[in-house]
């Protein structure tokens, strides 16, 4: 009977459930189908290049539809209590009747079951099939091939997604009761009437409040804006940045409190404008209604901002890697070594030494030769090791029978080594060079981003002419010709730095190194000469080329070298690939005197270095396009919500504006430019922030090679257009639909 | 043809004219042999059965019947809220039941005033915006609005509280509040669906004055449906319905509204008798 009931009323406040099923079946949908991702991966043949990125991806994928189930599970208790204020009297008329509070709770049980149940079976049906269409797109996304397509079904991703929903599920069924619990049958009946009474506050306070709220949004776009985000973590710079965020936060609530009342005073003055057709009805209501929603307007606000920034910044960065990646990966493969600098040596040692005293007593020789063997000591280097030869130190399949050296020379065509100097001179204390130093001379900024307590001893890595010559011919280029006092700088970092280099050579500045005076070679720097490994981003941030002779004369130690290869023509990249990936370990780099010097660095292949940029992208673009759908499509359901709980509060509005002589699409025509003014609000503060927001990023990302938001913005729009305008049209074409309703609707019946 | 004159969309204009001129003539409403059946065959009910009356300009008629005689129906019929089965409502000579919806709507508009019995006012707007919405919604400029309002107030004694919001106003005040709203478009008919109903006894009479007032000052022509003697012995003319059919009609003349009322109470009292014989 509970049951026959429960399922009657279901189908009865339809429309009140519609949107509440709608929405729990897009979650479902959605939370299947990403999280089918490690499936996906593998059908779409990610894993045969990445074996981890299907588990890392899923593992991702799996905390965030955690999280993103906690948004959606407030999310659906806040759109149930708009359907449970809507019926109270129903429930208050049950207990009249004589039903008890238990019998009551258990319809409604049953009816958030019912409900539930439909949108995970609805939604599992469309995961279903939205995740076997999906796979094409992973394909895309991490630009592999599907080798084998077949259905596919995942419990894992099942089972995450019925565990979501059950926890929305109870989490809703405890609000629920709570409502039945605690409310007196005379509440419950009386609660239509009480809805009527209309709160309204003193319009020109709110005008007030809202311009406060304008200046203090205005206030924290320009503190932004000057400051920029706090990428240093300096606790005056965060002390600043949470300022700026409470502003804005305080701001944008105090706007929406505010908006009605301003937006009612505004036009108010414009009396012909006011007392025309609807005007004023709409106003008004939207004044009504401003009240109990400006709060949730600027949660969306705050929410949308968050969306935008994360779906464009994240597909930006995907963007710049694959913009980056074809001059970041100028050879077949790249291994680079990473000399000791004084501090490292020192710090080294004193441990060692402090070992050595701990373990007191006189070494027998037999440990004294073990200890010389593992390099105990440290030092500087005097000069730049020869990694060709150097690599030979390498054992593949160390500690087995098949253990030999690893023989680079024998896959490798043509190479070139590059060797970088540390800028500060061995007995010297500061870098014959720094950023800091070109940037006074140009009257630029520092790049924001850049640590402000080391920008004095930050120097640019020091190269010599003919070792860059080298390089040049290498790379198939024209050499430079630097002369007695000439010098230019390297750099693939892209705009920020590089704007100031360019900048420093385009104005011939001067620089005073080793007591002479330089003058620059070429009048910009070259960035598609200036990449000496294999690496999805810009790495070198700043290398300035000087004669060989003054290089000699300062007497720096050497900082960095890179070891270019291309294979030989008899060995295929697949071929070269494999052999440099086979698992060896590194060999130590010593000196004559049996000290280290050196360790290994990164080493990449050109095949790694465009795999790992496509997964890159690929978990980017997946992650951001997931969070950001989710979010959108949750705030633009709770907007339809408010709005069609509004328009049905308003149906004896609207039923006597049609007894007045109202055609109904001019009534129509009031909701749609409420709704529109509800959903473009938000939108439009949150896209206000994120611009403002996006440009702090920008600054910051453009560091490591320059971002482009351009392409990005396309697939975002898109994004928002299809869900949060999706939702906009439904909410309209409902709303008509209840207007016509309450038109038809006789005043007597 | 004379129709033309009567043009809807010149009505209100028309209207002025008319009322100054004291112009009788052409009937405000004529109300020719109306038929409504709500439902198919087997059930179907006959709400009204060829109702015919004719009222003239500056008239103030009630319409008095028990519950589901067919009071309301009828009013709805003429307001055009509700379609006839067949026959024609005429309204200055134009046939209501052929006008097309957007028409229909227009006419509503220009041509008619109502008033219920809940107040039926717009709760997010203050009293003064909701007496001016029929003028707003024709487009009236906002500067006539305000002044139309304005005057419409005074002479309802509702002056002093155009800026509350209906929540604010006690029950008389909504209804006269409503009645402003009714009076302002200087609308062919006001229809009053017995907007004392949810009065207490003061209020009741305050807004029959009203009426009256407005009926007899500024020979607006009111069409009042009642269950209450009382509120009938303010009319000139009482049409009684039963059963879907005008059961019989009572006119005033010079009666004193006393003896009016004592005449309405012996039809309430013969067609309540004639009933319980039916038993």
């Amino acid at each position: 009977m509970l049951c026959k009931i429960a399922w009657g009323n279901v189908r009865r406040a339809g429309r009140d459930y519609l949107v509440y099923l709608l929405t729990l079946t897009l979650a479902v949908t959605v939370f299947y189908a990403f999280n089918t991702i490690s499936l996906q991966v593998d059908i779409a043949g990610v894993t045969k290049q990445n074996a981890g990125m299907g588990e890392t991806l899923g593992g991702i994928i799996s905390g965030l539809t955690v999280f993103l189930g906690f948004v959606m599970g407030f999310l659906m208790v806040y759109a149930n209590n708009f359907i449970m204020k809507r019926r109270k009297k129903e429930f208050g008329l049950y207990q009249v009747l004589g039903m008890s509070r238990g019998q009551v709770a258990r319809i409604m049980t049953l009816e958030t079951f019912f409900v539930s149940g439909a949108a995970l079976v609805l939604g599992l049906i469309l995961g279903l099939a939205l995740s076997q269409v999906m796979v094409f797109f992973t394909a895309s996304l991490f630009k592999t091939q599907i080798a084998d397509f077949h259905f596919f079904f995942s419990l894992g991703a099942f089972m995450m997604t019925v565990g979501c929903l059950v926890a929305i599920f109870l989490v809703t069924l405890v609000f629920n009761l709570r409502v039945v619990r605690r409310a007196r049958i005379i509440d419950l009946m009386r609660a239509s009437r009480q809805n009527e009474t209309i709160k309204t506050r003193n319009p020109w306070i709110s005008a007030l409040v809202f311009v406060v709220g304008l200046a203090a949004i205005i206030v924290a776009y320009v503190r932004l804006l000057h400051d920029g985000l706090p990428y240093d973590g300096q606790p005056e710079a965060m002390n600043d940045f949470l300022i700026t965020t409470v502003t804005v936060v305080a701001g944008t609530i105090l706007f929406f409190f505010g908006l009605s009342g301003f937006l009612l005073k505004a036009l108010q003055g414009v009396r012909g404008l006011y007392w025309r057709g609807l005007n004023m009805v709409t106003l008004r209501q939207l004044a009504a209604k401003v009240n109990t929603v400006s709060f949730s307007m600027a949660v969306i606000a705050m929410i949308l901002f968050l969306a935008i920034t994360s779906v464009t910044t994240g597909m930006s960065l995907a963007d710049t890697m694959n913009n980056t990646v074809e001059r970041g990966t100028p050879v077949d493969y790249t291994r680079c070594l990473v000399y000791w600098g004084p501090s490292v040596v020192d710090e080294m040692n004193a441990e060692a030494d402090a070992q050595a005293a701990a373990s007191a007593g006189a070494p027998s020789d037999a440990e004294a030769v073990a200890q010389r063997t593992q390099a105990a000591r440290y030092a500087v280097a005097d000069g730049p090791v020869d990694l060709m030869a150097a690599s030979a130190g390498d054992t593949i399949d160390a500690g087995t029978p098949e253990a030999h050296s690893f023989d680079l020379d024998s896959i490798t065509g043509d190479y070139v080594q590059v060797d970088g100097y540390d800028s500060i001179p061995r007995d010297g204390e500061r870098p014959v060079v720094t950023l800091k130093d070109l940037c006074d001379k140009v009257g630029m900024d520092l790049p924001s981003g850049v640590d402000a307590s080391s920008v004095d001893s930050l120097g640019l890595i020091v190269m010599t002419e003919s070792n860059y010559n080298d390089y040049l011919r290498f790379r198939g280029m024209a050499p430079v010709e630097l002369g007695e006092d000439g010098y230019t700088i390297l750099s693939d970092m892209g705009a920020t730095v590089n704007d100031i280099y360019n900048k420093v050579l385009g104005e011939g500045i001067e620089l005073e190194i080793g007591g002479r005076t330089l003058h620059p070679a070429q009048d910009r720097v070259p960035e598609d000469a200036s990449t000496f490994q294999n690496s999805m981003m810009g790495m070198n941030s700043g290398t300035i080329v000087l004669p060989d002779d003054l290089v000699a004369s300062l007497d720096l130690a050497p900082y960095y070298s890179y070891l270019m290869v291309n294979y030989a023509d008899d060995i295929s990249t697949e071929e070269g690939d494999a052999y440099v990936q086979e698992e060896r370990t590194f060999g130590d780099i010593l000196n004559d005197a049996g000290e280290s010097v050196a360790g290994w660095g990164v080493e990449a292949t050109r095949t790694s270095t465009y795999e790992s940029v496509d997964s890159m992208n690929g978990l980017i673009s997946y992650l951001a396009i997931y969070i950001g759908f989710v979010l959108v499509v949750a705030c633009a359901a709770i907007l339809t919500i408010q709005q069609l709980s509004g328009v049905a509060d308003a149906m004896g509005n609207y039923r006597i504006l049609s007894e007045l002589g109202t055609a109904t699409n001019e009534i129509a025509h009031s909701v749609l430019v409420q709704q529109t003014i509800f959903f473009l609000f938000p939108l439009v503060v949150g896209i206000a922030h994120a611009i403002v927001a996006l440009k702090g990023i920008i600054e910051l990302v453009a560091l490591f090679g320059g971002m482009s938001i351009g392409g990005t913005v396309g697939l975002t729009t898109l994004i928002f257009v299809v869900a949060y305008g999706g939702y906009f049209c439904v909410t309209y074409l409902m709303s008509r639909g209840m207007v016509h309703e309450a038109a038809r609707a006789r005043h007597a019946a | 043809m004379v129709v033309q004159s009567q043009n809807p969309a010149a009505a209100g204009a028309h209207m002025k004219t008319a009322s100054a001129s004291g112009a009788t003539g052409a009937p405000v409403l004529e109300v020719r042999h109306i038929e409504k059946v709500y439902g198919a065959r087997a059930n179907a009910t006959h709400a009204l059965r060829d109702v015919s009356f004719t009222v003239e300009q500056g008239d103030f008629i009630g319409i008095m019947g028990a519950s589901g005689s067919g009071k309301s129906t009828l009013l709805n019929c003429i307001s055009t809220i509700d379609s006839v089965t067949s026959g024609n409502v005429l309204v200055h000579g134009v046939d209501v039941t052929r006008l097309k919806a957007k028409k229909l709507t227009r006419f509503r508009r220009e041509q008619l005033g109502f008033i219920f019995q809940d107040s039926n006012l717009l709760d997010t707007l203050t009293a003064r915006e909701n007496i001016a919405l029929p003028l707003t919604i024709s487009r009236v400029p906002a500067h006539d609005v305000l002044i139309r309002v304005e005057e419409v107030a005074r002479r309802l004694g509702i002056a002093e509280v155009l800026e509350k919001y209906p929540y604010q106003l006690s029950g008389g005040q909504q209804q006269r509040v409503a009645a402003a709203r009714a009076l302002v478009t200087d609308p062919a008919i006001i229809m009053a669906d017995e907007p004392t109903g949810a009065l207490d006894s003061k209020n009741a009479r305050l807004l029959l004055e009203s009426l009256e007032t407005m009926n007899e000052r500024y020979r607006a022509t009111v069409l009042m449906v009642t269950h209450d003697s009382f509120a009938a012995s303010y009319t000139h003319r009482v049409l009684f319905i039963r059963d879907g059919r005008i059961f019989t009609e009572l006119r005033r003349g010079d009666a004193s509204r006393q003896a009016f009322f004592e005449r309405i109470m012996e039809i309430v009292a013969m067609m309540g008798g004639e009933g319980s014989d039916a038993l």
